[in-house]
């Protein structure tokens, strides 16, 4: 072997059995996450074209949507992830009380966040809002809102099966530190998600 | 290592959460402020790849683990998004020019 390639070996880039550090599992998860990330990067990108693009102005998000609730929203997807944060750190420490716990605190914030978004999807439908039509402006934003949301609450469900299955399963010991970690990686990535939708959807004005 | 691997094992989520809120809080308020466009964009994109970034950092451990897996996931998105947007901006507002005129 010539110094050249143990220097290679040793740096970062070094490869060998776990190039990344993070066992398979988490190395799986996190290329999970990145391909899920760019699902929402062409969606919100798609939505982007069809803002730019359209000649009938965009409208003003401030008077669809009552902002004080999205930002109601936006705080409890926030709590919810520092509560799994905590439970994943809790799971390291093998206090599976306390893992537990912030666990249900979780789904219960996740839960909440759902019930917010049928209120949200009810209202905006009753309103008139449609995929091709809406009575506020640009007929584009009745698809960008229900496919972006959708898309993103539909990825909060998902995390609220895993949670679920997890909280159970730690509960009872079957499931190791590490599968609290992954369940609350995928937790945190919706959360992240959000941030970009709240940003770029509701809040960037016309 | 910082506090997530020290005494205080859970503290680095609720100061994360606790600037989070505050973050988004300061973006609510830059809304009712009539700046020009123009720079409530660049403030409102800038604060959101703030947290962002906060959120891989602390919550999902990016900080904590080896340092090309936080390269590979930031090159592997962020790469891929700008060059999307970069191809389809211009892209609408030919096609917006074309509608209009």
């Amino acid at each position: 072997m010539t110094d050249a390639h143990a220097a290679v070996m040793e740096s970062h880039w070094g490869g060998g059995a776990q190039p990344f550090g993070a066992s398979w599992q988490k190395t799986m998860m996190w290329i999970f996450i990145v391909t899920d990330a760019l699902l929402f990067s062409g969606l919100l990108c798609g939505y982007g074209y069809l803002r730019m693009a359209s000649p009938v102005p965009w409208p003003e998000t401030a008077r669809v949507f009552s902002i004080p609730f999205i930002a109601l929203m936006t705080f409890i997807l926030i709590s919810s992830s520092a509560t799994m944060g905590t439970a994943v750190t809790a799971a390291r420490l093998g206090d599976r009380k306390k893992a537990f716990l912030n666990l249900c605190l979780t789904i219960f914030g996740g839960l909440c966040f759902l019930g917010c978004q049928a209120y949200e999807w009810s209202h905006m439908i009753h309103e008139g809002a449609r995929l091709t039509t809406n009575p506020w402006g640009a007929p584009q934003f009745g698809a960008s809102f229900f496919v972006l949301t959708g898309f993103h609450g539909t990825h909060v469900f998902s995390g609220l099966v895993i949670l679920s299955i997890t909280a159970i399963r730690s509960a009872l010991g079957k499931t190791p530190a590490q599968g609290v970690e992954m369940a609350g990686l995928y937790w945190h990535f919706v959360d992240l998600v959000w941030v970009f939708i709240f940003t770029l959807f509701y809040l960037l004005p016309s | 290592m910082s506090d997530a691997h020290g005494q205080h094992p859970y503290r680095v989520y609720w100061i994360t959460w606790a600037l989070l809120l505050v973050i988004t809080v300061a973006m609510l308020a830059a809304e009712s402020f009539h700046l020009p466009r123009i720079f409530l964009v660049v403030f409102l994109v800038a604060f959101m790849m703030v947290k962002a970034v906060m959120i891989g950092g602390n919550f999902m451990h990016l900080r904590f683990e080896k340092s090309n897996l936080g390269i590979m996931v930031l090159c592997g998105i962020m790469v891929t998004s700008l060059i999307l947007f970069a191809f389809i901006a211009p892209e609408a507002k030919s096609v917006l020019e074309k509608t209009v005129r």
